[in-house]
């Protein structure tokens, strides 16, 4: 081996164009792989961990005590791998004097035990109620303790007693928000019983759906009242990162993909432009094996050096992506897992020296005879008769002789056509990803729907979320501050709106519902299916909320607040990401809280309207109303969408740097011709412009044949990452590609092939004929 | 220079040796011998065999049939690499175009040759820069191929060729590339090399290279030895 190290440290000094397309294209994939892996890691990672260790629930299910007994239900478990309960609970109001940051309302569930085989509770402070008057709270020891949140050794009322916290405690599984113990309930007035059950299988939606008819199977009919499933919780814990992680890895495995085709690709080059080059060390004595060797030498050295830069940059722009991302749902220093950069740094050379393998082989099993006399006699055929055909046109003589260049050697034109092709299809893909998600983003999140908004704080004791000190509360009524708003000049649509948070009937995880009066179709949302809501009782929701419920727009789902329930029906389904907000309007509000009043405007102008006189000329009305943002795009979605661009750029140029190996190993090769050409006379000039016309036809073609393989990649990944990232992408986000990008593209794939001509075919060009021919 | 088998044993032997690309026969029943210290040359049309005839002495091919011996080694019987070991140890090789590694300096491309056979590059180095000096390219050492003339360029292959004392030295051609002035160096180089005792075996299409340089000339005619005469040197 001591001879193949040399031979292979020259040519990756020597061969410099090659070295570093490598070096960068190994060094941008990795970077992308490592980004992509560390937010799928990161984004179910804590909350997995956590529930592992608390052995946590994959199914919470409350049952009618007056349908089914205790004994029935401890039967039945025995269908589970494991169970807790029965327990029995109560969903109690706190008054509305209640703790600001508290739920309205409490599941309260009475247990002796904080251990158990399922939902071990992780009390975190204080300690557990061991007899009447004591209550544990559930709450997540990240959270940040709201203002007026109640503390240890306080004591709160509830179904008219009151009870001392005497600890917090913590259940991934979200089974209750408080517990007491069992004596205590009974005075509570249970209404409910509770189970918590682990499956052999929870994975999937199918497996809890199974687990569940296995521990319902023989129980009463109505005796189960509501479920809530691992799944949902997860995937509510897991958050909004979710929605684009699935996007992310694609981009992360499109680089990989594209990597492993661009170094297959140039180390097909080196190893066609290398004939000769094999050949002669095979008669020197190098045994096929030594041949192979160099030639994955040669590429493992700077596809090494990128894959270690490409580790560390993807690890320094992950964390800072993970750490900006994740700051929301409680994490802290979010760092890339150790397990993503082992596989990524063992991974990554491994595919790359497979990629490189098939080519290698090649020149290994080259007969050295026939390398060795490569290249000195080129073949006559087809293309010399093409070539006859375009000597007949009326082109340029140097133009026609460039483009019947490409078919003076097939092999290698097919080759560098596949380069420009797998380029252009990649470029076209990752731009068109690229739009798609930054439009789905723009819609989603409504960004600049809105013109101006404005904030009336409520007066309810509650502070404003800009100024917990003096909360200006609004001079006006509701009604009189949505006229004003109307007739102030400029004014087009008014929306008025509030929040309240409600549950779900049979789950104990909020709901933000917003209720909209006015003109909320001008708020920006866009209806995916069904309709807006046009009398009491409806609501809009997203594909999300549908999905991780079960739920399809016609179903009735119950909604809970403060002791009020209303029934409401699915009219709709609109663009944007949350799985825990619901829209509906002020007819179903008045059936909840009718006293509430809107507590924002959101308000379209005419186009050229000055913002700030308009906001004046409202608070000369009424000066308690505030302008908030509007709807921005968020921290995460902003991360998000730099992170696209990002990648799709770095894949451009991942694609451009391999299609620009080709072309200039391409054009280095044709060096003799070229030698050639000029001995009968042809000027530097027309050399060049016959080179580079050679070329860009090939750009031009691979464009044709790249751009329509990109749009149905397109076509087919984009639905495929929105169904896993469960959102709806309507079909108007698939139509990226106006006419003016696919010239655009076409132009780049053109320069792109252009430019690797440009360089070698000018030096060619102007060096002296006898040095070329005397080079070869 | 080379082991000595004996002035008796032939370095070379073939016996029979056909080669046939698809329907053209490129060697018809070639039988011959070269016996240590020998030059010979091989004359002949285009087409008719002489590379052919260099690649199966080499190595670099395999005769459809009939055996090939060189020194001792009955190639038929080698694998690839048992082949490739062969041609390390016992052949030096020179091209009509040079074959040098362009990106290797002319020093590192005589130098990987020894390195081949497990010497070290420290070794090796020092080896090539004997040869070097003996060859008057001592100062060209640490040029790359491409800035080299074409006479330099031939010196630093035959270098490269003589690195690991060969049983036998094969030059196609060796001044078909060359200018006049050129090719005579290359030649007197070749008839030094043979009055100290290598063996070689020439391949050319120029008289005056095998009158002066070579012992015996074979002649080829569509693959196969039309005549043979011995020389007596010019020079
Ligand atoms: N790799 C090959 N594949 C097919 N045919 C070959 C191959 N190598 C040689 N030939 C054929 O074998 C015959 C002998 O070729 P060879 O190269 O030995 O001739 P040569 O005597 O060296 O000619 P020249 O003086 O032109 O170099 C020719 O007809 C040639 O076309
Ligand atoms: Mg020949």
């Amino acid at each position: 081996m001591s001879a193949v190290w040399p031979v292979s440290r020259a040519a990756v000094r020597r061969r410099r164009v090659q070295t570093v397309v490598i070096g960068v294209v190994v060094l941008l994939s990795t970077t992308m792989i490592v980004v992509a892996l560390g937010l799928l890691a990161a984004s179910s990672g804590p909350f997995d961990q956590a529930y592992a260790r608390q052995s946590g629930a994959h199914l919470v299910a409350s049952y009618d005590p007056s349908k089914v007994s205790d004994s029935q239900l401890t039967k039945s478990a025995s269908a589970a791998k494991a169970y807790s309960g029965p327990f029995a609970m109560a969903t109690l109001g706190q008054g509305l004097n209640g703790n600001f940051g508290a739920p309205e309302s409490l599941v309260t569930v009475g247990r002796a035990d904080p251990g158990g085989p399922v939902d071990r509770l992780n009390v975190w402070k204080g300690r557990w109620a061991a007899k009447a008057g004591e209550i544990v709270l559930n709450r997540n020891p990240t959270a940040s303790e709201g203002f007026g949140a109640p503390t240890l050794g306080s004591t709160m009322r509830l179904a008219g007693q009151t009870l001392t916290i005497v600890g917090f405690a913590y259940s991934v599984s979200q089974s209750a928000d408080a517990w007491v113990a069992p004596a205590q309930m009974t005075s509570l007035k249970p209404t409910a019983t509770q189970m918590l059950y682990r499956f052999a299988q929870a994975a999937t939606n199918e497996q809890v759906s199974a687990g569940q008819t296995a521990v319902t199977s023989g129980l009463p009919s109505g005796a189960l009242v509501g479920t809530q499933s691992y799944l949902g919780l997860r995937a509510l814990a897991t958050g909004e990162p979710n929605t684009f992680v699935p996007f992310l890895m694609v981009f992360g495995w499109l680089g990989l993909a594209v990597a492993v085709l661009i170094v297959a690709n140039v180390v097909s080059g080196a190893v066609v432009s290398g004939f000769k080059h094999i050949g002669v060390l095979k008669s020197l004595g190098f045994t096929p094996t030594q041949v192979m060797a160099v030639y994955l030498t040669m590429i493992s050295i700077p596809a090494i050096v990128g894959c270690a830069g490409g580790t560390v940059l993807g690890n320094v722009l992950a964390e800072s992506l993970l750490t900006r991302a994740f700051e929301n749902y409680g994490a802290e220093g979010v760092t890339v897992p150790i397990w993503v950069d082992v596989v990524v740094v063992l991974g990554v050379p491994v595919l790359v020296a497979l990629s490189a393998l098939l080519p290698s082989l090649r020149a290994r099993s080259l007969s050295a005879a026939e390398a060795i006399s490569a290249g000195s006699a080129p073949r006559a055929g087809r293309g010399l008769r093409v070539q006859r055909w375009l000597s007949g046109t009326r082109l340029p003589r140097s133009v026609s002789l460039g483009l019947g260049l490409p078919f003076a050697r097939p092999a290698r034109t097919a080759l560098t056509l596949a380069a420009v092709v797998l380029g252009v299809t990649s470029v076209t893909l990752a731009v068109g990803l690229g739009k798609s998600l930054t439009t789905y983003q723009t819609a989603a999140s409504r960004v600049d729907a809105v013109d101006v908004s404005l904030f009336a704080p409520p007066d309810n004791g509650g502070p404003a979320p800009n100024d917990p000190q003096a909360p200006p509360a609004p001079k006006l009524s509701d009604a009189a501050d949505e006229a004003l708003i109307r007739s102030t000049p400029g004014a087009v649509s008014v929306t008025a709106s509030t929040d309240l948070p409600m549950r779900l009937a049979g789950t104990s995880t909020d709901l933000r519902v917003s209720f909209y009066r006015g003109d909320f179709e001008q708020l920006g949302y866009r209806i995916l299916d069904g309709r807006w809501f046009d009398g009491p009782g409806q609501v809009v929701v997203s594909e999300r909320f549908l999905r991780q419920r079960g739920l399809a727009v016609g179903d009735t789902i119950t909604l809970q607040s403060e002791g009020k329930t209303v029934r409401a029906q699915i009219v709709g389904k609109a663009m944007y990401n949350s799985g825990d907000e619901v829209l509906s309007n002020w007819q179903t509000l008045a059936l909840v809280a009718p006293s509430l009043r809107a507590s924002l405007y959101e308000i379209n102008v005419k186009p050229g309207t000055d913002l700030d006189a308009f906001v004046q000329a409202v608070q000369k009305g009424d000066s308690g109303l505030m302008r908030t943002d509007g709807q921005d795009a968020g921290t995460f979605v902003a991360i998000v969408l730099a992170t696209v661009v990002l990648l799709t750029l770095m894949l451009g140029t991942v694609a451009a740097l391999g299609v620009f190996n080709t072309v200039i190993l391409n054009t280095r090769e044709r060096r003799r011709d070229l030698g050639m050409l000029k001995s009968i006379g042809m000027t530097p000039a027309q050399v060049t412009v016959m080179v580079v016309t050679s070329m860009a036809a090939l750009g031009a073609l691979g464009g044709v044949l790249g751009i329509p393989l990109g749009i149905i990649a397109h076509r087919l990944v984009v639905p495929a990452m929105a169904n896993g990232a469960q959102v709806a992408i309507p079909a108007f986000m698939l139509d990226v590609y106006p006419w003016s990008l696919l010239t655009l593209l076409i132009l780049a794939g053109i320069l792109i092939a252009a430019a690797g001509a440009y360089f070698p075919a000018r030096s060619a060009a102007h060096t002296t004929i006898a040095k070329v021919l005397h080079n070869e | 220079m080379t082991e000595d088998l004996g002035n008796e044993q032939a370095v070379v032997r073939l016996t029979a040796v056909r080669k046939e690309y698809g329907e053209s026969v490129a060697l018809d029943g070639v039988s011959l011998e070269i016996h240590a210290g020998e030059a010979v040359a091989v004359m002949g049309p285009s087409g008719s065999g002489k590379s052919t005839l260099l690649s199966m002495v080499a190595g670099l091919d395999r005769p459809t049939s009939g055996a090939v011996v060189v020194h001792g080694d009955d190639l038929g019987s080698l694998n690839e690499k048992g082949l490739a070991l062969f041609r390390r140890r016992r052949i030096g090789m020179i091209f009509q175009f040079f074959n040098l590694l362009d990106d290797l300096s002319a020093l590192d491309n005589v130098a990987l040759a020894a390195q081949l056979t497990g010497t070290s590059a420290a070794h090796a180095r020092k080896r090539a820069l004997e040869l070097f000096e003996e060859l008057g390219i001592g100062d060209r050492r640490n040029t790359y191929p491409a800035q080299l003339s074409g006479g330099e360029r031939q010196r630093v292959a035959v270098a490269r060729a003589l690195m690991n004392r060969p049983a036998i030295l094969l030059a196609d051609e060796p001044t078909g590339a060359l200018d006049t002035r050129a090719g005579e160096q290359v030649m007197d180089l070749l008839l030094d090399l043979n009055q100290i005792g290598q063996t070689l075996l020439l391949v050319t299409h120029d008289q005056q290279l095998a009158t002066r340089c070579a012992s015996r000339v074979i002649d080829f005619v569509d693959g196969q030895i039309a005549g043979e005469r011995s020389l007596e040197r010019t020079s």
